[in-house]
């Protein structure tokens, strides 16, 4: 009994999701595709002459940066309109017409665009794979894929932290106070190094508060390493994958949290 | 009912028509206009083409969401585009020494590679680029450079070689040999960074020491270092070359008390020569002699002496 009543919540955030991803598809987020595509073949072609022979660890150094760049356009700019949209245009209330909590919307709609990041990394992902065969970087690919997977992780992070923000925000300001995050998150480990370099036990506290309280998107940061064909330990990518659920899992909870008490008239 | 549709069809097509002709002939005016605007615009100070670099890599480093690699490249890029542009843009007439790069100016090469390096500080091919570029523009930044690679990546020996490399170029041969043996001490050096460390001590201003010094920067498996390294190689394959026919014009003019009238007259002369390797002379179909690029050497009648085009400081310095 109870494991029905399990299934059947987890169908219905799975049909949620669905339709954020088929959603994201009829809003043809995945062109960027063909612009990445034709960015990473005239990278292939031209980057030879351009870096006197350094092209392979350009295209890797180009493709993963652009990866994070089209992937945070798209987790910022769609994650803050998933749950907006629906406000906006009212069919929220046919939604919730049925039996479907708010967390499961909610869930369902994060995963729905997760699943389209991950179909967006991926393909990117084999873009830089066709494009470093091509020039002769293949012995990197295993670097390259590492790098791709944190990227994705990153990405997953972004959005969360844009659906909280929606949760209670308009999505114009959403979207600024997640840039301001991804900007933030990146810095993070300054922060660290900034309060262990102040003298006072109180300013010490506070910026060593805000270091964890803000994502540690600085973790991610594998792309660099990946050029140079480097790996890092099984357990790095142990600990920072846990890192990822557990604190997209608190910032869904906050904003499930504040989701379920907004009133809709 | 027919005959509206037909002249709502006709009036389509006819502003469809006046669309074409407007964007063709938007687009040559476009094209016109760029090309005069781009040629009436007010020329840049000859001070002020080198604008220094406003962003300093080491300010950047943290502050590039992770992109520092990319942002390296960048400055790598613009590093060969910046040397590449003064090579192009230089006068006709000026002769360029890859000894001596300073009548080009190019100041800001090395702020372009310590960028890059500070994004980067593994960036090899980098340290490798300025190592054989820098010294011809100011050696002591050369050597800061390579210095500074040695700190980022202790365990390098490409970066003990290069360091090495410059002390030679520089005739400083103890600081030469210095470098090659602190080289041959690093984990995966190869035996040659022990054998140049005994040549700098030896014979370290002979031809021989030289090729064997580029012979080993051509195989760093840099490109631009590589090319490098391949045209000094013809260089002093040159220089050798041009000091035997040389010789033998010498000896000609001894013997006949004038200067021969073709090159074609030593050739038997000069068939019994010995150069490096065991290689002989190049001729073309047409008997004349060429240097290591095929360009046939110019004979100076009046000096009795030859000389190369392809390599105009041959035999002025290694």
């Amino acid at each position: 009994m109870r494991r029905s009543s399990n299934t059947n919540y987890l169908t219905q955030i799975f049909v949620i999701a669905k339709n954020a991803f088929r959603e994201a598809v009829r809003d043809r987020i995945l062109y960027n595709l063909v612009i990445f595509v034709l960015l990473l073949t005239g990278a292939a072609i031209f980057l030879g002459e351009l870096t006197a022979g350094q092209e392979v660890r350009t295209i890797i150094n180009l493709g993963l940066n652009a990866i994070l760049l089209f992937g945070a356009f798209i987790a910022i700019f769609v994650g803050v309109g998933l749950v907006s949209k629906e406000i906006e245009k009212r069919t929220v209330y046919a939604i919730f017409a049925k039996p479907v909590t708010r967390s499961q919307f909610l869930v369902g709609k994060y995963l729905g665009l997760s699943l389209t990041l991950l179909v967006n990394t991926a393909v990117m992902g084999i873009g830089v794979t066709l494009a470093l065969l091509y020039v002769g970087g293949g012995d990197r690919l295993a670097s390259v894929w590492v790098a791709v997977f944190f990227v994705f992780l990153e990405l997953c992070v972004l959005t969360a932290v844009a659906i909280t923000f929606s949760s209670f925000s308009t999505p114009a300001l959403s979207a600024l106070f997640t840039f301001f995050i991804f900007v933030i998150g990146h810095f993070s480990s300054s922060l660290r190094e900034f309060a262990a370099a102040l003298g006072s036990a109180g300013a010490k506290a506070v910026f060593g508060t805000i270091y964890y309280i803000m994502p540690n998107l600085s973790l991610y940061g594998f792309r660099t390493q990946a050029a140079y064909g480097l790996l890092p330990d099984a357990a790095a990518v142990a600990a920072i994958t846990g890192y990822t659920i557990v604190y997209i899992a608190i910032l869904l909870s906050i904003a499930n949290f504040i989701f379920s008490r907004r009133n809709f008239k | 009912m027919s005959k509206t549709v037909q002249a709502d069809r006709s009036r389509v097509r006819l502003s469809g028509l006046v669309l074409a002709v407007a964007l063709l002939i938007g687009s040559f005016a476009v094209y016109f206009l760029s090309n005069a605007a781009g040629a009436s615009r007010t020329p840049v100070p000859e001070s002020a083409i080198d604008d220094d670099l406003s962003l300093e890599g080491k300010r950047l480093k943290g502050f590039v969401f992770g992109a520092e690699g990319l942002i390296a490249d960048v400055y790598w890029m613009q590093s060969l585009q910046y040397l590449g542009d003064k090579f192009v843009n230089a006068p006709p007439d000026q002769v360029i020494s890859l000894d001596d790069l300073r009548p080009l100016n190019p100041r800001l090469l090395y702020p372009y590679l310590d960028n890059a390096t500070d994004l980067d500080p593994g960036f090899m091919a980098a340290y490798s680029y300025g190592a054989t570029v820098l010294p011809a523009i100011d050696p002591a930044t050369a050597i800061k450079f390579t210095e500074k690679g040695i700190a980022s990546n202790p365990e390098n020996f490409r970066l003990y070689q290069y360091l090495g490399f410059i002390y030679w170029k520089l005739h400083r041969y103890d600081e030469a040999a210095a470098a090659y043996e602190r080289g041959s001490e690093q984990p995966g050096a190869p035996p040659f960074m022990k054998a140049m460390a005994a040549f700098m001590a030896s014979n370290a201003g002979s031809r021989e020491t030289a090729r064997a010094m580029y012979r080993q920067m051509s195989d760093s498996g840099d490109q631009q270092t590589r090319l490098n390294a391949e045209y000094r190689l013809n260089e002093l394959d040159a220089e050798e070359q041009v000091e035997a026919i040389n010789a033998r014009l010498s000896d000609y003019q001894k013997k006949n008390g004038s200067c021969v009238r073709s090159l074609k007259d030593i050739v038997p002369a000069l068939g019994a020569v010995k150069l490096a390797g065991g290689a002989q002379f190049q001729q073309t179909a047409a008997g004349e002699i060429v240097d290591p690029k095929l360009a046939p050497y110019v004979l100076d009648s009046a000096a009795c002496s030859v000389h190369s085009t392809s390599f105009p400081k041959t035999g002025a310095n290694k």
